[in-house]
């Protein structure tokens, strides 16, 4: 009986605990400006989302950004105008400082999270904001321009404005406005394009948060874009293969000398779009002749052979699929099959990705697994209609068979019944 | 001594080709409903040979069941022609056993004396849609189990067996692999020795009591009626016509093939479509229209109540209908057939269609 006097008590005091968690203590500031707050239109609040916000959930209040008093209820004087400690409105300079007064001290983060980093201040001040801030240009991004002022979510709560999917519309704030960045001399088509490239297509219509938003190529904090001769390793840094095989490629010297883009030269920036077969096809949208203005000579003999290699690759497993799939309409099991398939699909991704070692002799190597995949699941495919045939010739002759039976029984009935009726009579 | 008479000194032979030589089948309009029970007998006997040449390769199991079917109609001759056979056969089996219920109920065939024949005839219906049933399962692909995860989840909803009958029928509370393995042995073993019983008690009752006559040719005076020997003449028609049976099941197993499907995942969400065997369809329909709550009772509830109710008044049908009893059509059972034909039909095409 005790134990369970006891283990109500400590049940009680839990439940005490999870509401003093969830219901941040009572704070004068935030009782003042709140009802101040109701009396102002929709988008005019100082701070609609504060219940949420992610500071005050832990503990902190609008004293430790901005000082004065919090528990001065009565009297505004004491809470703000007559406190020493009472800052105001944070300048944009100050901000930076301010936030990284806890987000840069380690041993004061650590509480919370021992995951969480505290290079972001440092970082900030090597970004392009951050050099702009310092030679006094406040139009650049602060932190609470990304991440919201009064109401800050964590960057993992999908309503975060740094939330994977809400990154690219909270840089294009700014970046897409072509009268705020008209001062920096950059396009302001950035956004625009990257709606409609592979990695907008896949993070915002396919909600995959595995695909790049901005800060995944120029740096969050350290926002900056990125030089020339390391576009490949931003690239590679999700395609590792197609990296690994440019740097070893003898074309990688190449644009290194000529300042190239390296992977940009042939697929773009911001508006990345899914890479075709056609990016080789010379005569019909080859990306190979932006440099090789020769209409020729060796650099058109590697695209030809790529081109060639990778529409046969196809055609034979377009072959492979129609045999495949025409038995099985005619119902046979042909699971076994579509491995080989699968196989050739496969080896056919590995060659398009083998292309950008600009190596003939390597590429074929790589293609010729999937040619062999393709002519099993042709064999394969082949046989199974054979064995359709098989059946259905093997149904006509025994059915041949059973339907010159039963004449043959029906035959005999109506001879027994003749004779029987004669018998009768 | 020969072979013939060394037997007949001992098994009585000569009494049992007397009682068919005498043995004679009624000549009348109706006489095609005849040939029913022996079409459904064929096919039996049809599911018996094809399921014992299975059972030489299949495997149950949930590591094996999937990849053993698979086996068996792509690797092992004529594997697939068996397949398809039992198959073919047993949804055709389930199909001539229902036309024969409803003949044997519109003749009135099972006024007394016989009973018995009819009783013993529901439950062999009971058990061809539980070899259904349990056979669905064992590729182990995944409509089967889902499908058998919506059947056991209804059967689970009977009122105060439901929860024994769903972890019978599971072997747990979840379809598993204990789920697939108890299938295997109802298929398998439980229901076919039962069923052998029942079919025997069947058969016997038909043999000692001859075939039915409807009632208003009871009335005939006997000289005026016409027979015809079930030597040779009924049994070769019986012949001739599980040939052209035999046919059709051929003729479906090359051109409309069983697919295998994808093997069975526990994790995989239930794929679209997952229906019941047809057999199954119009008490699922039903079930499905049903709002959640008719008055104070479930709606599911309320519905396998009313085919459980429906199932026992057709089974005691030859208790229930006083006027057959006495040699009569009684026309309120003839509409309660004929409704519940309509029902069964417009509901499965319904299921169907939705």
């Amino acid at each position: 009986m005790k134990s369970l006097q006891l283990l109500g008590a400590i049940l009680i005091f839990m439940g005490f605990l999870v509401a003093e968690q969830s219901n941040p203590k009572e704070d004068a500031c935030i009782r003042c400006h709140k009802e101040m707050d109701e009396e102002q239109e929709e988008g005019q609040k100082l701070f609609p989302d504060i219940l949420n916000d992610v500071h005050l959930k832990r503990g902190l209040s609008c004293a430790d950004c901005h000082g004065g008093n919090p528990e001065a209820f009565d009297d505004e004087d004491e809470a703000m105008w007559e406190n020493d400690t009472f800052g105001g409105e944070v300048s944009r300079t100050d901000e930076i400082v301010m936030c990284g007064s806890c987000h840069s001290d380690p041993r004061f983060m650590r509480q919370y999270s021992t995951a969480i980093r505290t290079d972001q201040v440092k970082q900030y001040w090597t970004s392009k904001h951050g050099m702009e801030l310092k030679r006094g240009n406040e139009k650049v991004a602060i932190c609470t321009d990304c991440h919201g002022v009064h109401g800050i979510l964590p960057v993992d709560d999908p309503r975060s404005p740094v939330y994977d999917m809400n990154v690219p519309s909270t840089c294009s704030n700014c970046h897409s406005d072509s009268e705020y960045m008209a001062e920096f001399g950059i396009p302001t088509d950035q956004y625009y394009k990257y709606r409609k490239s592979v990695h907008g297509e896949a993070l915002l219509d396919n909600s995959d948060t595995g695909a790049p938003a901005c800060n995944d190529c120029h740096g969050n904090h350290g926002a900056i874009p990125p030089d020339v001769s390391h576009i490949s390793d931003i690239c590679g840094t999700c395609h590792v293969n197609n990296d690994k095989l440019f740097q070893e490629s003898h074309l990688k010297p190449i644009f290194v000398k000529r300042g190239f883009g390296q992977c940009e030269a042939c697929h773009g920036n911001h508006g990345i779009l899914k890479p075709t077969d056609e990016f080789l096809n010379w005569d019909h949208g080859s990306v190979c002749v932006q440099c090789h203005r020769d209409k020729g000579g060796e650099a058109k003999i590697m695209a030809d052979q790529f081109y060639t290699l990778l529409d046969s690759l196809k055609g034979q497993i377009a072959i492979a699929n129609t045999f495949v799939e025409k038995a099985d309409q005619k119902g046979m099991e042909v699971s076994d099959l579509l491995f080989p398939l699968e196989e050739a699909h496969k080896v056919l991704i590995q060659t398009r990705t083998s292309i950008h070692s600009f190596n003939k002799d390597y590429v074929e190597e790589i293609a010729k697994p999937g040619f062999e995949a393709t002519q099993a699941a042709i064999t394969g495919g082949k046989k199974a209609l054979e064995e359709f045939d098989f059946r259905r010739k093997g149904l006509f002759i025994s059915s041949l068979i059973i339907t010159f039976l039963a004449l043959a029984l029906y035959l005999k009935i109506k001879d027994i019944e003749k004779k029987q009726s004669k018998d009768k009579s | 001594m020969g072979i013939y008479e060394s037997l007949n000194e001992r098994l009585y032979l000569d009494k049992i080709v007397e009682f068919s030589k005498k043995k004679k089948v009624p000549v009348f309009y109706g006489t095609i409903w005849y040939y029913l029970g022996g079409v459904s007998l064929f096919l039996f006997i049809t599911q018996v040979v094809s399921g014992i040449l299975l059972l030489l390769y299949y495997q149950p199991g949930v590591a094996t069941a999937f990849e053993s079917v698979r086996f068996i109609v792509s690797k092992v001759e004529f594997g697939w022609l068996i397949r398809e056979i039992h198959s073919w056969s047993a949804n055709l089996f389930i199909f001539f056993v229902f036309i024969h219920m409803f003949t044997v109920f519109f003749a009135k065939a099972y006024r007394k004396p016989r009973e018995l024949t009819w009783f013993s005839g529901m439950l062999l219906l009971f058990l061809a849609m539980g070899f259904g049933f349990s056979g669905y399962l064992l590729p182990w692909n995944e409509l089967a189990f889902f499908a058998t995860k919506v059947g056991s989840d209804i059967a689970g909803s009977i009122p105060g067996i439901g929860d024994f009958l769903l972890r019978l029928l599971r072997g747990g509370d979840e379809v598993s692999g204990a789920t697939l393995s108890r299938f295997f042995g109802i298929h398998v073993a439980i229901i076919p020795a039962v069923f052998t019983v029942l079919l025997g008690i069947h058969l016997v009752l038909v043999q000692v009591q001859g075939m039915s006559i409807p009632p208003e040719l009871e009335k005939v005076p006997e000289k005026d009626r016409r027979y015809m020997p079930f030597f040779p003449n009924f049994a070769l028609r019986d012949v001739l016509t599980w040939l052209i049976i035999l046919n059709v099941v051929a003729l479906l197993a090359v051109f409309f093939p069983w697919e295998l499907g994808v093997k069975a995942d526990f994790l995989a969400p239930a794929p679209p479509g997952v229906k019941p065997e047809w057999y199954f369809m119009f008490m699922y329909q039903t079930l499905r229209l049903l709002p959640a709550h008719v008055w104070f009772i479930e709606g599911e509830l309320l519905g396998i109540l009313t085919f459980m109710v429906g199932g026992l008044i057709w089974f005691f049908v030859p208790l229930l209908d006083k006027k057959a009893k006495v040699g009569e059509r009684s026309k309120f059972w003839n509409w309660f057939g004929i409704i519940l034909i309509i029902y069964m039909i417009a509901m499965t095409i319904w299921g169907y269609l939705v």
